[in-house]
């Protein structure tokens, strides 16, 4: 696997670059080519120079060319833009991508081209035929629309956009001000600094990730992670409003991302194009704030309940149907009620109408979404009147709301997470000798009394915590990655190991049969050998 | 008999063609009233699926019913 970004000051030849990225395990190629074009902006152009600070133009390249190998899954991502002096129809830029299959390597490929027009610096000095010269920041030029960041020197295939977008010089962006939000007594420089301080991911940039998107970006929250494995559908427009009949096709995290980042620059945008699973929440929920779900099915709402229940952290929920919706805050640290305590598992997705089969109208989701920017802020700011262990009601038709008290479920502090989850696995695990366990990379903890290990030494490296101090002090082994306790015959550890896990420590296992079954066995090879 | 209001939202209010109604009943539970409402308004969503509230916080299905009770039946919504 390999990302590489360069800079060429003679010709490229796709060809030989297109050998660099071959790769047997590879069954899909995707390649985009960039040309120096005849006109801009109504001016005849005869030829152009490019320009670029290499070291920092090779790193932000790199960089990019690194997140769509990561984020996308594909095996080579090779990008090589030209400098120096160019004439018409001679190739600017060249992308290409290889994956063992095309929709990653489509999607890869776009993502480079169009971060690389938007990011890296490049400047062009453009030769019109009426012998005048202008230089065009490339950087600022592409000033983002939603139609995306190709303004274009250089013709891309398949040209799919007019040049709409203003291809002025160089603008000085005014800085981003939240003048009328600090006007506010309740936020004030201190809020603002605390929601610069803030991050916040958003699952789902749909019809209601739009609105929570948009505010949050607007109101400076310093980090916003998208994440969203769909593309825009023309029936998407009518409610996601952030987006353009143009971008039809395109994977809506990037084109979030792009118009938010435009939006305002202050707001680190991360993009993450895949879908919500509990797989892909589970290592980026505890980097949040708040996770807002803005998801449209119910699998989905639980895989991000959950990673955020067990990270600790607040979720804002919102779900609509046709004229209607309903909101719930799920507090972080394991407070309060949760969505489990309301809807213990999750209802089967088809059982009840999404937006594609039950219709919906677009400020449906509009105002749902808004309210779950106005209650992630309200988490943020420490504002009061959060909705706490309720949920809310909404009827558009009516306009009638309802405040409906949830309270949180006896067993939830045994885990509703846990209790909804099946099947339950196995908290046992078993190893061919102990040494195995650090082998597996797992910490073994002995978990007896003092005396039992005065008494019989465990044979092997081990922290030892005796159980009760560990029941009062599970923070002994949190954050510790994956532990095994062990006891003398397996019953205390595997009681133990239940009682943590139904706390939300969910990285330990029990050993079964304990530090006799392994001492017994040991004793049997030490035999099997000197018979040998 | 019993007398209490009942609201619907989402396929309910679709289905009972209303989003609220009176309803005076032999029922005595929430569960029972459902059922009773269901064969009326030809409801296809189970009460397993289903939310009930009494009075503004949620409550389980066999709590028994009193005049003048708000009745809230919640369907799960997935809607984004």
């Amino acid at each position: 696997m390999a990302a590489t970004f360069s800079f060429a000051s003679k010709p490229v030849d796709p060809a030989a670059e297109t050998g660099r990225v071959a790769d047997p395990a590879c069954g899909g190629f995707v390649s985009f080519e960039g040309w120096v074009r005849d006109e801009n902006e109504g001016q005849r152009v005869l030829g152009l120079d490019y320009e670029a600070y290499v070291d920092l133009a090779v790193r932000e390249g790199e960089r990019i060319v690194a997140e769509a190998l990561r984020r996308f899954g594909v095996r080579h991502v090779r990008c090589v833009h030209r400098i120096g002096a160019l004439s018409l129809g001679e190739l600017a830029v060249w992308v290409g991508v290889s994956a063992p299959h095309r929709a990653e390597a489509f999607a890869a490929c776009r993502y480079v081209i169009d971060e690389v027009k938007h990011r890296v610096p490049i400047w062009k000095k453009e030769h019109y035929a009426g012998g005048d010269s202008g230089w065009v920041n490339c950087e600022r030029c592409a000033q983002p629309t939603a139609a995306g960041g190709q303004h274009d020197h250089a013709h891309h295939q398949g040209h799919d956009h007019g040049h709409a977008q203003p291809h002025a010089p160089a603008a000085v962006l005014p800085p981003s001000d939240y003048s009328r939000q600090k006007q506010l007594r309740e936020i004030g420089e201190a809020g603002q600094e605390r929601l610069r301080r803030a991050r916040v991911l958003v699952v789902g940039a749909g019809g209601l990730g739009v609105p929570v998107l948009g505010y949050l970006a607007g109101a400076g929250v310093g980090v916003l992670g998208i994440m969203d494995g769909d593309t825009l559908s023309p029936s998407n427009l009518h409610r996601q409003t952030l987006y353009a009949l143009g971008d039809v096709g395109q994977p809506k995290a990037l084109l979030a991302t792009r118009r938010l980042r435009a939006l305002n620059p202050d707001v680190d945008v991360r993009p993450f194009v895949e879908r919500a699973t509990a797989a892909s929440l589970a290592p980026l929920v505890g980097d949040y704030d708040v996770v807002v779900d803005c998801s449209d099915n119910f699998a989905t709402a639980f895989a991000v309940h959950d990673a955020a229940r067990q990270a600790g952290v607040a979720a804002v929920f919102a779900s609509i149907y046709q004229y209607e919706g309903q909101l719930q805050v799920v507090r972080g640290g394991g407070a309060g009620s949760c969505l489990r305590c309301v809807w213990e598992t999750a209802t089967p997705d088809g059982v009840v109408g999404n937006c594609a089969e039950a219709g919906v109208l677009g400020p449906v989701p509009g105002v749902l979404g808004s309210l779950q920017a106005m209650e992630t802020l309200k988490l943020l700011l420490d504002l009061p009147g959060t909705l706490t262990d309720e949920v809310l009601l909404v009827d558009l038709l009516s306009l009638e709301t309802r405040r409906l008290r949830a309270p949180r479920n006896r067993a939830c502090s045994q885990g509703c997470v846990r209790l909804g989850q099946q099947p339950a696995e196995s908290v046992e695990l078993r190893f061919a000798s102990l040494d195995e366990v650090a082998a597996a990379g797992y910490l073994l903890v002995d978990i007896r009394n003092d005396d039992e290990v005065a008494g019989r030494p465990p044979p092997v490296a081990s922290v030892h915590v005796p159980m009760q101090r560990l029941l009062d002090h599970p923070e002994i082994i949190e954050g510790r990655g994956r532990t095994v306790l062990m006891c003398a015959r397996g019953s205390r550890s595997r009681g133990t190991t239940e009682a943590l896990r139904a706390r939300g420590l969910q990285t330990v296992w029990s050993l079964e049969g304990g530090l006799e079954a392994y001492l017994a066995e040991a004793g049997a090879a030490i035999g099997a050998d000197s018979d040998a | 008999m019993t007398t209490v209001h009942v609201q619907y939202y989402a396929i309910l209010r679709e289905q009972a063609r209303a989003s609220r109604e009176t309803v005076t009943t032999r029922a005595q539970t929430a569960a029972a009233l459902y059922a009773e409402l269901t064969a009326r308004h030809g409801f296809t969503l189970a009460e397993s699926l289903m939310k009930v509230a009494i009075n503004g916080e949620f409550a389980p299905w066999a709590s028994v019913l009193n005049d003048g009770d708000e009745i809230v039946y919640i369907p799960p919504v997935a809607g984004g």
